[in-house]
């Protein structure tokens, strides 16, 4: 029984941590934006792809992997300023700013996945991980990178709450979000702020697609197979919500990787959509959500 | 009836049958394939785009999964071509009768949730049933299935050869356009009006009487139908189904077609359709990339023209009826 | 429908909302035609009591009592059938539908179900009784402009309009003249005195004066409980109730 624990279990446990991480910091993205600024973002795979292929590309002009990791969320954020200042703010006084918003940002993602087409190639890229090996841990063999990944992965996610309710700007974000005019009279930018809440939201889904890139490659629909995932997440830990995305997170990501062992893995995916509808359908608020109602 | 919403209405509906008329005649004159196919292809995933029309545009339901509908007729029909009968009438019977069914069971799931749950319950299950198609053996798998025989459709007037195409054009647009006076007739009635007051206050509703769920699943079953009868037209057009049908593609592509053609008119969905469809395939000729295209073209009507061509029409005629002073008298 | 039946009773309702006791078993008759009023300060339950009547609440405890029938856990299609209506206090109209169509959907549930699927011209009921609104509220030059886009004073009367479409023997009214200016308040009142010509209306409100003059019985809650309840002049008279507005005239 322990020798299967061991053996059987450990490993995929591990494996889903290790994949549970960069879903986390993609629900984190996902449920920032949405939770605070309203805004559904169908492009955010798109995001992540875009930290894939933009990675894959400086580690071919001789970036290092850990540089990339920097500089990847840093050339997001830029960009998704002036998507969020341009484009979103411009439909966002309407009344079913919901729908426009969603329908905006999926014009956003139909036009950036041809763009990955275009300029990378359809083929999918394997980059090779950065850190190769692999270490014992519970008597196991687990390969060091996705060691890595758990650790760094917990220190982002921990340092992104921090952020969010630790800090001046934290709160800052959290004023203008919850009440914009009275934020404004208060002196805060508002715009400057929701832009920038856009920016970090997606600038933590392309550091996403920096971290899984050497695991399941990159190709121009990684965003499109991923989001569903991502969304899934979101919703059964609550829109809006930074603790339910990460136990979700691991929930779902568990649930996938525990799954692989009885089931083909084409049926893995059905199986976290089916947990999402039905989590649409009895407890749509998630388990920690509740302020935003559809 | 006079207002300048229904003039653009009736503008459109003019232009499209008109056009139609204009092709058909021309188009078998020159023994033409090529565009009467186009034509056909893109009435039937006008069919799609009215049904997503009637759910966001009517109703307020954002529906990002409607080509699930849409994939069942398609293989429903292929099915029922192949192993059952070749025959037009009891195949679009069938799967009319069919996808009412599987409509009421989908709005139980469905309609549980509205605005942005909805769209994405609507989008989860129709990524759960294209995985679902894509890997059974015995509905081809990722091939698909191929060899729908071409149909030959029995009318009083004469047997008719459906791999004519301006024959099946015809047939089409004759489907297409019941379909099409279907949804208008009940939008004519109270109930369409309960619609429109779902879509415009949907808690007040019960406060003047009427719980929102009855006229909800009915608009819901209703697009579910119109969806999987265009569907069941494809195999007829194109002699195979394939798992693509259901991917959020399609899905996303009849949206976009709505945006474009105008939200809420039902026929501004088919012009948006007809205009994509064409647009697709000239681009096709120079680049395989027509997504950047449309995406770019999509952003700015969002963010410019929300209403699409159909509510750039109503402005004009609205403008129009102000510089007449008044129009009818209506002011 | 004579003067004096009751055709509201509300028995013993109390609703909790965690530790605190927001209406604590209150117990009145409201008897019919005319206007009645209930009143009290802030943090009185007023507005607790208001969404007990009309079904927005359940409650915890007691009863709601339509003309002998219990409403008290009917949903608000049930209670409109039943003939109890209610207003809302920000104007919550079909915004962007016409003002006609507003009003024949508001009339639609005086036509049998079958009709929701006949032409529109078949409810001839409904149709009538929209026209007939229209009139009554002087609505007319505006039958085809967008709800969304009326006047403030053409917005509060269509909903008014929407409210008693069914003829409802019961129309609650929930602060009619909240954040009106003196005319405007002025204007409501005589609407709400014309309806209670013709059917009953219970009015929930601040606006004390108001209230006094329009009011042939006023209940007082204070608290969560039921003050005072008599004639404007009773009530006004009762040293609990001048007690409980201290500071404020209701001479």
């Amino acid at each position: 029984m322990l020798e299967s624990l061991q053996y059987i279990f450990a490993p995929q446990i591990i494996n889903g941590l290790s994949i549970g991480v960069a879903v986390i910091l993609m629900a984190l993205g996902l449920t920032i934006i949405f939770g605070l600024l309203d805004v559904i973002n169908m492009s955010h795979g798109e995001f992540y792809a875009a930290g894939a292929f933009i990675s894959v590309s400086l580690m071919a002009m001789g970036v290092s992997f850990w540089l990339c990791l920097f500089l990847v969320p840093l050339f997001l954020v830029p960009i998704g300023f002036a998507m969020e200042r341009l484009l979103i703010q411009k439909v966002f006084h309407y009344k079913d700013r919901h729908i426009l918003t969603l329908l905006l940002t999926f014009g956003v993602s139909m036009v950036l996945e041809d763009s990955y087409k275009i300029i990378w190639g359809a083929n999918p890229i394997k980059p090779s991980a950065p850190i190769s090996g692999a270490s014992e841990l519970f008597g196991v063999m687990f390969p060091n990178y996705r060691l890595f990944l758990m650790g760094f992965g917990a220190i982002l996610i921990f340092s992104v709450w921090a952020l969010i309710y630790k800090t001046q700007l934290g709160a800052i974000v959290r004023a203008a979000a919850y009440d914009k005019d009275m934020s404004s009279s208060l002196g805060i930018p508002v715009r400057r702020v929701y832009a920038l809440t856009f920016a970090f939201g997606v600038a933590l889904a392309g550091l996403a697609g920096v971290l899984l890139a050497p695991i399941y490659s990159v190709f121009p629909t990684m965003g499109r197979d991923f989001i569903l995932m991502a969304f899934t997440v979101v919703i059964v830990g609550g829109l809006g919500s930074i603790k339910g995305a990460v136990i979700a997170g691991i929930l779902l990501t568990q649930l996938q990787s525990i799954s692989s062992l009885y089931i083909s893995p084409v049926w893995s995916d059905p199986l976290v959509f089916t947990v999402m509808v039905l989590v649409l359908m009895f407890k749509p608020s998630g388990l920690y959500g509740g302020m935003k109602n559809a | 009836m006079h207002n300048p919403q229904s003039k653009a209405i009736r503008f459109i509906e003019l232009l499209l049958l008109i056009s139609a008329l204009i092709l058909f005649v021309i188009g078998t004159a020159l023994g033409d394939t090529f565009f009467l196919r186009l034509a056909t292809e893109s009435l039937i995933f006008g069919g799609l785009a009215m049904s997503v029309d009637l759910l966001l545009g009517i109703v307020g339901l954002l529906s990002l999964g409607q080509a699930l509908y849409f994939g069942f007729g398609a293989y429903l029909s292929a099915l029922i071509l192949k192993e059952i009968s070749p025959s037009f009438g009891l195949t679009i019977v069938m799967v009319a009768i069919a996808s009412i069914a599987l409509g009421w069971v989908a709005s139980f799931i469905a309609l549980r949730s509205k605005g942005v749950y909805f769209a994405l319950i609507t989008f989860g299950l129709a990524q759960v049933a294209a995985k679902v198609v894509y890997n059974t053996r015995s509905l081809g798998a990722s091939d698909g299935m191929i060899g729908v025989p071409i149909l030959r459709i029995w009318t009083p007037f004469g047997e008719l050869d459906a791999g004519q195409p301006g024959t099946f054009f015809v047939i089409t647009l004759i489907i297409i356009g019941v379909l099409y006076l279907v949804l208008k007739y009940f939008l004519s009635t109270p109930m369409g009006s309960m619609w429109h007051a779902i879509r415009s206050n949907e808690d007040r509703l019960a406060y003047v009487g009427y719980k929102s769920k009855g006229p909800k699943q009915f608009a819901f079953i209703l697009a579910v139908m119109v969806a999987a009868v265009s569907g069941a037209l494809y195999p007829m057009l194109r002699g195979f189904v394939s798992p693509e049908l259901m991917f959020f593609s399609v899905s996303g592509n009849a949206v976009v077609t709505v945006v474009l053609g105008g939200v809420g008119t039902l026929i501004g969905p088919i012009l948006g359709s007809v205009l994509l469809t064409s647009f697709k395939s000239i681009i096709a000729t120079w680049t395989s990339h027509h997504h950047i295209v449309i995406g770019l073209i999509f952003i700015v009507i969002v963010i410019s023209a929300p209403k699409g061509l159909a509510g750039l029409l109503t402005k004009y005629y609205g403008k129009q009826d102000s510089r007449k002073g008044g129009g009818d008298g209506n002011e | 429908m004579e003067m004096n039946d009751v055709i509201l009773r509300a028995v013993n309702l109390t609703k909790k909302f965690g530790g605190l006791v927001a209406v604590d078993g209150v117990s009145f008759e409201i008897t019919s035609l005319g206007v009645s009023s209930v009143i009290g300060p802030n943090g009185a339950g007023k507005s607790t009591l208001f969404n007990l009547l009309s079904g927005t609440f359940l409650p915890d405890s007691g009863l709601v009592l339509l003309d002998g029938l219990d409403v008290t856990r009917a949903n608000p299609e049930q209670r409109l059938a039943a003939g109890m209506a209610r207003s809302f206090q920000i104007t919550n109209l079909f915004f962007d539908l016409s003002v006609v169509d507003n009003l024949r959907i508001a009339s639609q549930a005086l036509e049998s179900n079958v009709n929701l699927f006949l032409p529109l011209n078949k409810s001839r009921i409904a149709i009538d009784r929209a026209d007939e609104l229209l009139d009554e509220f002087e609505l007319h030059e505006a039958r085809d402009r967008l709800a969304g886009a009326l006047s403030h004073g053409q917005q509060r009367r269509l909903e008014i309009a929407v409210t008693i479409a069914t003829r409802p023997k019961l129309l609650l009214l929930d602060e009619p003249t909240q954040g009106m200016s003196q005319a405007d308040t002025q204007e409501t009142a005589e609407l709400i005195k014309q309806l209670g010509s013709k059917i009953t209306v219970l009015l929930i409100e601040h606006d004390v004066d108001l209230v006094m003059n329009l009011s042939k019985a006023v209940i007082v809650m204070a608290q969560g409980r039921k003050l005072s309840e008599g004639s404007p002049a009773e009530v006004r008279a009762n040293p609990l109730v001048q007690a409980a507005y201290f500071g404020e005239e209701l001479a």
